[in-house]
């Protein structure tokens, strides 16, 4: 009984134990896999568990063929982990500071941008300080120190070879790129650049700005379960957001007419020295812009030729006073709205005329000439008239309806409206000043427009850079903006007849025979405008030259100007008429346009111009000659009726003096003398 | 008694043996076998189904991390190839092989005239009917248009 007592109690106390020990698993179990669970489930996630940050790839920018004008370098980054060098030279610092200086020499001598004490003082540095949320200084591992950056591919690829061969320690290769601009100089302040910091592109000026939004990748993530050896486990959970690549911007510039243009524009630069110089190209039609050219400019490769000056971007940003290229504005408006037509005689005062209190001068005498002379001989006089003509209201229209104080729609920024003053802000002046680009302040972009509206008949189209934007199959293209109707009321008559006038430009007599090219009739005007220095004008001109080739269907409107050319002429004739006949001939021959005429008919053209000219040179000589010979006849029998009036008095004042002159033979003899003086002088 | 209903033992005593079981045991343990057999099959063709599959997706990952590294390098020669095609290397290379190469005189240059087969058409009288641009000479896709 008393053994049966015992096994019983034993037998209760082990159910006890049995039911203790369960319910203490359970408890624990609990604890773990429910209460616990959250904590323990992402403490364990995160030690298996890979997040990846994935970037897209920045847009690309390429001209109208697609020709790569801005790409993405793939380049290297050499990354070294100085505790992880520690740890595998078995904690033996001494071992490890001699591999962190095999390591800096190493990339020392074969990158040349490295220095070698700057990476070893990095690689030794094996520990960081930082601060965390209480404020307390903690002590890490340090696991990331940069030896090298932006190495390029292939060089870095075969630096990995060596380094694997060496079998450095703790030396990774991350990959990267960097914005790379494979022309160098062409377009450099049209495209703009990129800084880079971290891991995004900060956009800096140019199309990069202004299409960033555009062109910046979408940043994705992949999530996943990751193996022993690191690769993620295919049958586990993953989880990934797509990264998306910027767009690709394709621009309405043709590089080979962009490298003619650059071209020339170098050799124009080498001939006047310019302070700057710029060149545009545009199609008249669909406002494309086909050449973008300036000088000074920059490598965007080589930051070291970056300046204020050499960075800026000309053609949008410059406002300028244009000079006589303003005139064929105001004369085609003239003429649209009849208030002259090309016969009219407009008296353009021999060079000087006075308007207002103030003098306007031409640089060359000219009388009596029709409008189209005007157009031909640059007569700021003549403008003047015409302007004065037509009213302030009306040249206000006219040179508002050319777009002038307005931006021209490019996708550039920024971009100036120039400086054109209300009507109510003008003055008494404005109106004869205005019409001859003085007053008046306009962007190379506005007056390339402007010439397009008049190469056009009148349709104003907005200025057009970038053709389309594409990513994969998402195709956008930018459409041409161009106005229905024509500023002109009667679009085709005003074109032929201005164009005709400024056909003369490049003809015998015109102000830029140089500009004329074998086979087409080029129709342009030249301009050069004082520089406004400190508010004053001063000795310093911009030199222009703007026209349209072939002129009666113009495939082109090209503008040059050279900003204070130093050496030779510093017309805008002269400097920069040779300029646009270069770049012009070549791009006519790029664009396979047929010439207007043979070189037989071309040349017996330019010699019927050149005999007109002569012959009317002949007439002008002879009508001033006799006009000459008439007043020198008319002066000469003025001063012999002088004379005679002269003696006649003097001998009576001599007579009556000699019947006198036993009174007071001084004086009358004193008198006598000072009338024969008189007459001498006045001789 | 009938012998044909008397079950008796192959001892003829009348006592039930182990080997008389043995078939049912045998039985019992084939299906076992059969069945352990079975799910073994299954947990190993399923290891082996995971392992192949693993190796696969190794292979994923090192045959597109090898393209990436193509298309690394792909990018890198486009690189290259735009900053040969500029046009200071190529006229550099003109004047180092003194390559006579210059541009037609407008004076030189002849154009053809091409007519568009798909345009043509056959008169019942024999009449040619065919379009070009005769102001020119050029069908309009060639006259120099910039689109």
């Amino acid at each position: 009984m008393t053994l049966f007592r015992s096994m019983a109690i034993r037998m209760a106390l082990v159910y006890i134990l049995l039911i203790c020990g369960f319910g203490y698993v359970v408890q624990a179990l609990y604890g773990v896999q429910i209460a616990r669970h959250g904590e323990l489930f992402e403490k364990a996630q995160n030690t298996y568990t890979t997040r990846i940050k994935t970037h897209g790839v920045r847009g690309e920018i390429y001209d109208f063929g697609g020709s790569l004008l801005v790409g993405n370098m793939p380049t290297m980054d050499i990354i070294g982990d100085p505790a992880n060098i520690l740890i595998l030279n078995k904690k033996d610092e001494e071992e490890a500071d001699r591999e962190c200086r095999m390591i800096a020499d190493f990339f020392a001598e074969k990158c040349g941008n490295v220095n070698a004490d700057e990476v070893y003082r990095r690689l030794t540095r094996r520990t960081i300080t930082t601060t965390n949320a209480d404020g307390d200084k903690v002590e890490h591992d340090c696991h990331y120190a940069v030896i090298a950056t932006g190495i390029e591919y292939n060089a870095a690829k075969t630096l990995k070879d060596e380094v694997k061969e060496l079998a450095f320690h703790g030396v990774s290769f991350t990959s990267s790129y960097r914005r790379n601009y494979p022309k160098d100089t062409m377009l450099a302040n049209i495209l703009g650049l990129t800084n880079f910091d971290a891991d995004k592109f900060i956009p800096v000026q140019g199309i990069e700005r202004t299409l960033d939004e555009a062109m910046t990748a979408t940043s994705g993530s992949m999530v996943y379960e990751r193996a022993r050896n690191g690769s993620s486990v295919s049958f586990a959970n993953s989880k990934s957001e797509p990264t998306l690549d910027g767009y690709d911007i394709y621009l309405t510039i043709r590089e080979p007419l962009q490298a003619i243009v650059e071209e020339e524009l170098d050799l124009m630069c080498e001939r006047v020295k310019p302070h700057a110089a710029w060149a545009v190209l545009v199609d008249p039609t669909t406002g494309d812009v086909l050449a973008a050219a300036q000088r000074p400019t920059f490598n965007p490769n080589d930051r070291g030729t970056m300046n204020s000056e050499s960075s800026k971007n000309r053609l949008s940003e410059l406002a300028l006073e244009p000079g006589s290229i303003m005139k064929p504005f105001v004369i085609s408006y003239a003429l649209d709205r009849g208030f002259v037509t090309p016969g009219t005689i407009v008296d353009c005062e021999q060079g000087v005329w006075k308007y207002a209190g103030r003098l306007l001068h031409d640089t060359h005498n000219v009388g009596k000439v029709p409008v189209t002379e005007i157009i031909k001989q640059s007569s700021n006089i003549g403008t003047a008239k015409v302007s004065v003509m037509m009213g302030q209201k009306n040249l206000d229209t006219a040179l508002r309806s050319f777009g002038f104080g307005q931006k021209t729609g490019i996708q550039l920024r920024p971009e100036t409206s120039g400086i054109f003053r209300p009507l109510e802000k003008w003055d008494s002046l404005s109106v004869s000043r205005f019409c001859i680009g003085q007053g008046i302040a306009v962007s190379p972009l506005q007056l390339a427009r402007a010439y397009c509206m008049i190469a056009n008949g009148g349709y104003k189209v907005n200025l057009r850079l970038v053709d389309r934007i594409e990513r994969g199959n998402d195709v956008r293209v930018m459409p041409v903006i161009k106005e229905k109707t024509s500023i002109f009321a009667n679009p085709e008559t005003t074109k032929k007849m201005i164009t005709e006038m400024m056909i003369g430009v490049t003809e015998a007599g015109g102000t830029c025979t140089e500009a004329a090219i074998e086979g087409f009739h080029v129709a342009g005007k030249t301009g050069t405008a004082q520089k406004v220095i400190n508010g004053a004008y001063s000795n310093r001109y911009y030199a222009s030259f703007v026209g349209f080739v072939p002129a009666e269907a113009p495939k082109f409107v090209l503008l040059v100007t050279c900003d204070d050319p130093t050496v030779g002429s510093r017309y805008g004739g002269s400097a920069s008429g040779p300029t646009f006949k270069a770049i012009a001939e070549r791009t006519l021959k790029y664009l396979h346009v047929q010439p207007q005429l043979s070189r037989e008919e071309w040349l017996a053209e330019r010699s019927a111009a050149q005999k007109a000219l002569h012959e009317r040179k002949v007439r002008e000589d002879a009508i001033v000659q006799a006009r000459r010979e008439e007043r020198d006849r008319q002066l000469k029998a003025e001063k012999t009726k002088e004379t005679a009036k002269r003696t006649t008095t003097a001998t009576a004042t001599a007579s009556t003096a000699t019947s006198t002159s036993a009174n007071r033979p001084r004086t009358v003899s004193a008198s006598a003398a000072a009338a024969a003086r008189s007459t001498l002088v006045r001789r | 008694m009938n012998q044909f209903t008397k079950k008796t033992s192959p001892s003829g005593d009348g006592v039930e043996t182990g080997r008389q079981n043995t078939p049912w045991i045998a039985g019992l343990i084939f299906k076992m076998a059969l069945m352990m057999i079975i799910i073994f099959a299954a947990f190993f063709a399923r290891v082996h189904l995971n392992d192949k599959t693993e190796q696969l997706a190794r292979e994923k990952t090192l045959i597109t991390r090898q393209i990436q590294e193509r298309q690394t390098e792909i990018q890198s020669l486009r690189i290259q190839i735009a900053n040969l095609r500029r046009w200071e290397n190529i006229n550099s290379k003109i004047r180092e092989y003194n390559l006579a190469l210059r541009s037609a005189n407008p004076s030189q240059l002849r154009y053809m005239k091409r007519f568009d087969a798909r345009v043509e058409t056959s008169s019942p009288f024999g009449g040619d009917t065919r379009v070009a641009d005769t102001s020119t000479g050029i069908p309009s896709s060639e006259s120099g248009t910039i689109h």
